[in-house]
């Protein structure tokens, strides 16, 4: 798809034209930041130490997904968060009392996040408030019902095994790294992120009515209702995620996921997608996502005194989006 | 040029947004191998007027005749099902998609359409008639298709737009301020394409503020005041003056007199 978009012939201007593309700049960002690490702290790229990056990777990286495919139609979504220990904490609390068995427990749990997307939705194209101040909002609220329902107790997690936790949270030996199956999930949602972005119709709807709304409905788009099922499946993603993770370490907590609506969006924009919508990048989203794990992951191996560690990583957030202003000024008139 | 079957019948249109009534009595006919100028000052209601037409904000009352058959036109999507197709003032391109993205837009070439909106887009079909119709427009620039909108100028822009309508060989082809912003080349392509769209028998609504234009191309003007069709006159009828009195709402003998007074 980057070829799709990159209008040079020269051999001379395509090679600019590469170097050009976010999505290529992050990568070499990221390769230049692993290699560094490495050199740093061989203990970085210990099998011990990949398999801890690669469990976490897919929780905050399924909800990326979902986050740049909104981010590219124009809104997002701050909700993602609270949505993320919310699932959960209905599942298991539904599971537990043994009201209904773990398999409609987790139907329920997902429908409660299709019901958030879908009221998201509503409010922002129907009543036409702005993303922000909806789901901020809807943050507070879905939030809130899981400290309430809660009584603010994290929950102790279903620990039986059945068809649902090897499917969400089982682990493999692969080689020497230990790995989750949550893997799976996270590189077969990517593959059909990146199809519906690039090639299918729905994708060139997605970056139309991101681009310019009033275009892609005056040629007959349904604009509010992808923006709705945008909303939607990011927050069932956000619920996913959340499950995959309460399953995985065996807890449901309300307060799970707390801030991870700006690290999701942060992974989404320093892959190279734009915040005001129009152009989004999968590939640059993984970028973004492996990236901050790594960072995390590598500054405390480093050995920055964990206070000083959120400075590190807002600055290297900055450093990756100034560039990608720059890529932007170079290669477009306006 | 003489009268074809009507295409497009409006009767009575209203329109208002909260208390500012945009359109308030517009009525006229449109046919087959007509070019009509609908002209009218600033903030007439023309823009409201087609946009009525086009599904981008459905009228409030009045009747609209596609065909001689009652149309309810309530989006986009059922203007274009009618074989209306606009271009709109106010750009209608997604400037982050590449030209051969814009001009399928809405009606993506698919292979499997049985997946619906998750069907791959055809990309060999799409680039190859994008290629086509860029030839088609007077574009001075060659342009490839997958070049972003993005780095096009305004006229270039205008010249996609058009020919994005021209692909679809729409019965009605509505024309907002086609010419704005165009350098002369592309104005003649823009003209040379409405007498194009004429002579394939299809109909054409073009508004336009250059009435040197209106007199190069259409058949007939329908003149616009404060919301309301207030003239029409078949352009071998009349001349320049009477058309701009027409336009401000005097009489053509006072604009002579003060014409000939500077
Ligand atoms: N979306 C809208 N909301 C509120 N008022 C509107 C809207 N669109 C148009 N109007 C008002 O309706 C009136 C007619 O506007 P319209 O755009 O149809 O004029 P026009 O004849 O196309 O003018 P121009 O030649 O400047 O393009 C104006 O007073 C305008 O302010
Ligand atoms: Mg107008």
């Amino acid at each position: 798809m980057t070829v799709l978009i990159q209008p040079f012939d020269k051999p001379a201007s395509r090679w600019r034209g590469l170097a050009g593309s976010p999505q290529i700049a992050s990568l070499v960002i990221l390769a230049i930041v692993l290699v560094g690490f490495s050199l740093a702290r061989p203990a970085f790229l210990s099998p011990l130490n990949i398999s801890n990056m690669m469990a976490f990777l897919p929780e905050l990286g399924i909800i990326a997904l979902g986050m740049t495919l909104l981010l590219t139609a124009g809104e997002f979504d701050l909700s993602v968060g609270a949505t993320f220990a919310l699932g959960p904490v209905i599942v298991m609390l539904l599971a537990q009392n043994g009201v209904v068995d773990i398999g409609t427990a987790l139907a329920i749990g997902l429908l409660v996040c299709i019901a958030i997307g879908a009221i998201n939705g509503l409010i922002v194209t129907k009543i036409g408030i702005s993303s922000f101040l909806v789901t901020l909002s809807m943050l507070m609220i879905v939030r809130g019902v899981a400290l309430y329902i809660t009584q603010g107790f994290p929950l102790k997690s279903w620990d039986q095994p059945g068809v649902f936790v090897t499917l969400l949270a089982d682990s493999f030996e692969l080689g020497p790294w230990r790995l989750y199956t949550s893997l799976w999930w996270f590189i077969a949602l990517t593959a059909l992120a990146a199809y519906i972005l690039n090639f299918s119709k729905l994708g060139n709807w997605i970056s139309a009515i991101g681009s310019n709304r009033n275009a892609a409905v005056a040629r007959g788009v349904p604009a509010d209702a992808v923006k709705i099922g945008l909303f939607i499946v990011t927050s069932v993603l956000a619920g996913l995620a959340g499950m995959i993770s309460a399953f995985r370490i065996s807890a449901a907590s309300p307060v799970a996921g707390t801030g991870y609506e700006l690290e999701v969006i942060a992974m989404v924009v320093v892959g190279g997608t734009a915040l005001t919508g129009g152009r989004g990048t999968i590939l640059g989203t993984i970028v973004g996502a492996v990236m901050l794990r790594a960072i995390r992951n590598g500054i405390v191996l480093v050995g920055v005194p964990g206070l000083a560690f959120n400075i590190f990583v807002g600055a290297i957030i900055l450093v990756m989006l100034i560039l990608h202003a720059f890529i932007q000024k170079r290669s477009f008139r306006r | 040029m003489s009268a074809g079957a009507e295409i497009l019948r409006l009767d009575r249109v209203r329109k208002s947004f909260g208390n500012v009534h945009a359109l308030k009595n517009a009525s006229m006919v449109l046919r087959e191998g007509e070019v009509v100028a609908l002209l009218g000052d600033n903030g007439a209601g023309k823009s409201t007027l087609i946009k009525a037409i086009s599904g981008v904000h459905p009228f409030d009352g009045g009747e609209i005749h596609v065909r001689g058959q009652r149309a309810s036109i309530r989006n986009a999507r059922d203007a274009m099902d009618l074989g209306i197709e606009t271009i709109h003032q106010d750009t209608s391109l997604a400037p982050d998609l590449s030209i051969a993205r814009n001009l399928f837009l809405g009606r993506e070439p698919v292979t499997l359409p049985w997946l619906g909106v998750f069907a791959p887009l055809d990309f060999t079909a799409l680039r190859q008639a994008a290629t086509v119709l860029l030839k088609r427009v007077g574009i001075s620039k060659k342009l490839d298709a997958d070049v972003l909108v993005n780095t096009l100028s305004g006229g270039e822009r205008q010249s996609i737009a058009i020919s994005r309508a021209m692909q679809f060989a729409a019965k009605l082809i509505i024309l907002d301020e086609p010419t704005n912003n165009l350098g002369v080349e592309e104005t003649h392509g823009v003209l040379r394409f409405v007498r194009e769209v004429r002579a394939a028998g299809h109909g054409v609504l073009f508004i336009t503020h250059n009435i040197h234009h209106v007199f190069q191309v259409a058949d007939r003007v329908v003149v616009m005041r404060r919301g309301e069709v207030v003239a029409e006159r078949n352009v071998v009828d009349t001349d320049l003056l009477s058309v701009e009195a027409l336009i401000m709402g005097v009489d053509a003998s006072t604009l002579a007199k003060d014409t000939a007074a500077h």
